[in-house]
């Protein structure tokens, strides 16, 4: 086995080509602890990038070139990735759910004028797009969404409501289950929508929630409530064809349940904690000189590690052909039960400290520590929850079923 | 970036698998559970596959293979789980001496370790239980020609099955130095302790009288040499585990298939399916960290915190996933026959051989500077 890449010569020239024209490009945006404060100008600065990024192929590198993407391997990927951390900026720059998710459901099961019409513009940056699944009365239970389309002529007419979607700043374009036949069994009666968000008939409000923020580049921000009244939307946008939307579903959710993180760096929070311990006094003695904080501070890297491992092996298993089952819920699951134990480890270790919002003064490491303390809470749901990951695992091991879950498919 | 086993490797997988399914099967294992078997009656079949030289390099007559292939031997022993000193011998007392043995010890045991003709046992621990150098209390008193061992070791894995001992001792003031002892020496005596444990004996040393020769290397104290052996031991007693850990989720899963109560397979229920997920969790954790340790250790990058964090996985996981399987099996799950026990036994066995999930956590706190 062999934990790291080894990079070739021409993959090592690929990266220094990378670097110099990210050094050129890079727009020079504040890092934002919370990504709610991203401004309106930052956030034009991120898609701009994301544009010329876009044009050379770069925003989504592995995706196939004739659609936009770069037509790169993974490792070419990766040092991409890993040029684009070093100015702190994830691939793609801005939250975006289009190339990994609802594109790949494109490239899967939309007909060739479809993936002709929609991957480009994804794929370059043309437009971002906000995945739009979850509803009032439909959460773990996602195929009982009520938001119907019902098709009249060359159109669908979409009624209903979505919750908990997207970011802050909009987005051109969404993807969607909808129900497109009433009478037909679950699973049976749904239908996957491309939906230009300027049509009219389409309402965005944003929602008051406790805490916004957590995954990096995942969640940006805010969450809104979008609202369909009588939308009319061109039937060519259905992808799949009608009743298949359940399908569809399954392979951009087959990514996001654990499949959508890269492999490029450690969890950053974990050198600000240790610089926190290390630095901090208690009653005038070195905080690392109690064994209790040094105990729980090993709980939290032990946490960072394994989530880590778990994701690099699904990573390196994908690249290396293998077919993945239960890992991929597995890692999540991993993720988000390992955000709340290092949550509670990081409290441990600061005291209330670890609550102080950015900009005060008393904010730990610029209030990255307060913002993971919240989105520890977060990352809890996205994607489906914990339990829901339980689920999966279970039917994909085959754990008292002779049959195992197939996974959605992935090509 | 390469997560599957090489050619080889499934190679050396399939000649244990071969050894379980031919020469110690689960009935075997049972038997030896039972006291009807002795252990060392599968000792010939097990040497016989070359695994006792594993971490023996060629010259010394061994295979001079990597800790990921020692990883991948032990991982399927692990499975059985097969009792029996081929880690106490081939693994921890082979690392040993090549760290802290001179050319001349190395050349006389080595060969013979790896043949299995000769059986190490290592002991170090004492009643005052403990992994750290200043646990160590049995003394060697230095004489004109030699040394005599004197006191208790106690937990000491394999001692009765051992043709030799390796004994950690005292020299002088915190000096401690490891000793070669003949296990048919007079003064010592060795026996199996009975109980939950499987394999762990004590050992008396009476006065026992050694050559200068059986001191390890010519240091008075050998401790941070016998750390570094012990060290690279670790990794491969993790992997070990992790077999445990991969047939304790196989018979569960097989179970929740097969069981039936309520008119339904038993694993329908979310609550056997949340065991057997801790279990499969339990199980990857230490399976990735372990193999990751072995490959730092396999290529020379600083591993000490690797190898601390994923005993520390791999003996907790080992023991609470025994705990799940006996929840998921209850009453199926303590009939001896059944196999569960097995390694309900052997992960409460090891949970503090080569140092506790304690220890480890601590050590690895050490390794990252804290």
């Amino acid at each position: 086995m062999d934990f790291e890449l080894e990079w070739t010569p021409e993959q090592d020239a690929f990266r220094a080509e990378a670097r110099a024209w990210i050094e050129q490009n890079v727009p020079r945006i504040p890092d934002h602890p919370d990504p709610a404060n991203l401004t309106r100008e930052e956030y034009e600065l991120q898609r701009d990038f994301g544009r010329r990024l876009g044009a050379k192929g770069w925003l989504y590198p592995t995706m196939l070139a004739e659609y936009g993407g770069g037509g790169l391997s993974m490792e070419l990927a990766m040092a991409l990735e890993e040029e684009l951390d070093r100015y702190n900026m994830p691939l793609p720059p801005y939250y975006d759910t289009g190339g990994k998710l609802g594109g790949v459901a494109i490239l899967v099961w939309g007909t060739e004028e479809q993936k002709a019409h929609f991957l480009p513009m994804i794929l370059r940056g043309e437009i971002r797009t906000w995945q739009l699944l979850t509803e009032p009365e439909s959460g773990s239970d996602l195929a009982s969404v009520r938001t119907t389309a019902i098709r009249d002529g060359d159109e669908y007419v979409v009624n209903g409501t979505k919750i908990f979607v997207g970011s802050s700043h909009g987005a051109e374009y969404s993807w969607m289950i909808v129900v497109t036949d009433a009478d037909a069994p679950r699973h049976e009666n749904l239908g996957w929508l491309m939906m230009p968000m300027d049509l009219p008939g389409i309402t965005v409000e944003q929602m008051d929630l406790l805490f916004v923020g957590g995954e990096r580049g995942a969640a940006s921000g805010i969450k809104n409530t979008v609202y369909f009244d009588n939308v009319r939307v061109p039937a060519f946008n259905l992808v799949g064809g009608e009743g298949n939307g359940w399908k569809v579903a399954g392979t951009h959710l087959e990514i996001e349940h654990g499949l959508l993180r890269s492999a490029v760096r450690d969890d950053p929070l974990t050198e600000r904690v240790f610089d926190y311990a290390r630095n901090a006094k208690r009653g005038g003695r070195p905080l690392l000189e109690d064994q209790d904080v040094r105990d729980r501070l090993v709980d939290f890297y032990i946490d960072s590690e394994v989530t880590r491992l778990l994701h690099f092996r699904n990573y390196a298993w994908r690249g290396q052909g293998r077919q993945l089952t239960y890992e991929g819920a597995q890692a999540y699951l991993y993720q988000k039960r390992g955000q709340l134990s290092k949550a509670r480890a990081v409290l441990d270790v600061m005291g209330p400290q670890a609550l102080v919002e950015a900009p005060d003064e008393w904010a730990v490491a610029d209030g990255h520590v307060e913002v993971h303390q919240r989105g520890s809470i977060v990352d809890q749901h996205p994607g489906g929850t914990a339990e829901i990951q339980r689920v999966i695992i279970a039917r994909r091991l085959g754990i008292g079923r002779d049959v195992r879950e197939e996974p959605g498919r992935l090509r | 970036m390469d997560l599957l086993l090489n050619e080889q490797q499934r190679m050396l997988q399939s000649t244990i698998q071969d050894l379980l399914r031919r020469d110690l099967t689960k009935e075997t294992l049972v038997a030896i559970d039972a006291g009807n078997t002795d252990v060392a009656q599968g000792w010939p079949a097990l040497a016989s596959t070359g695994l006792l030289g594993s971490l023996v390099p060629e010259e010394h007559g061994g295979v001079g293979g990597s800790f990921s292939d020692a990883g991948v031997l032990f991982e399927e022993l692990g499975r059985g789980p097969v009792p029996g000193a081929h880690f106490s011998s081939g693994v921890f007392a082979a690392l040993i001496l090549q760290e802290c043995g001179s050319t001349d010890q190395q050349a006389a045991h080595l060969p013979a370790i790896a043949s299995g003709d000769e059986v190490f046992a290592v002991a170090v621990t004492e009643p005052e239980y403990g992994w750290e150098r200043g646990d160590v209390q049995v003394t060697a008193e230095r004489t004109s020609d030699g040394y005599t061992l004197s006191g208790v070791k106690l937990h000491v894995p394999d001692a009765t099955q051992a043709t030799h001992l390796i004994v950690a001792a005292r020299t002088s003031g915190e000096s401690v130095g490891l000793f070669i002892v003949p296990a048919n020496a007079p003064g010592v005596a060795c026996r199996t302790l009975s109980g939950l444990s499987t394999g762990l004996g004590e050992v008396q040393l009476d006065g026992v009288a050694v050559g200068e020769d059986a001191l390890l290397g010519d240091a008075a104290d050998g401790w941070d040499a016998f750390e570094r052996g012990m060290l690279k031991a670790t990794a491969v007693l993790s992997a070990y585990q992790v077999g445990g850990l991969e047939s304790v989720f196989q018979m569960c899963l097989e179970y929740s298939r097969t069981r039936r109560q309520f008119q339904q397979p038993i694993g329908r229920f979310q609550r056997v399916q949340d065991h057997i997920i801790d279990i499969v969790n339990h199980l990857d954790a230490a399976r990735w960290t372990t193999y990751e340790a072995l490959w730092k250790l396999d290529t020379g990058r600083p591993a000490e915190g690797g190898v601390h964090m994923a005993a520390a996985l791999a003996s907790e996981g080992y023991y609470l996933a025994c705990n799940a399987a006996h929840d998921v099996h209850a009453g199926v799950g303590i009939v001896r026959e059944y196999g569960l026990t097995l390694h309900t036994r052997m992960s409460r066995t090891l949970y503090h051989h080569l140092g506790s999930p304690r220890y480890h956590r601590r050590r690895l706190a050490g390794a990252l500077g804290l």
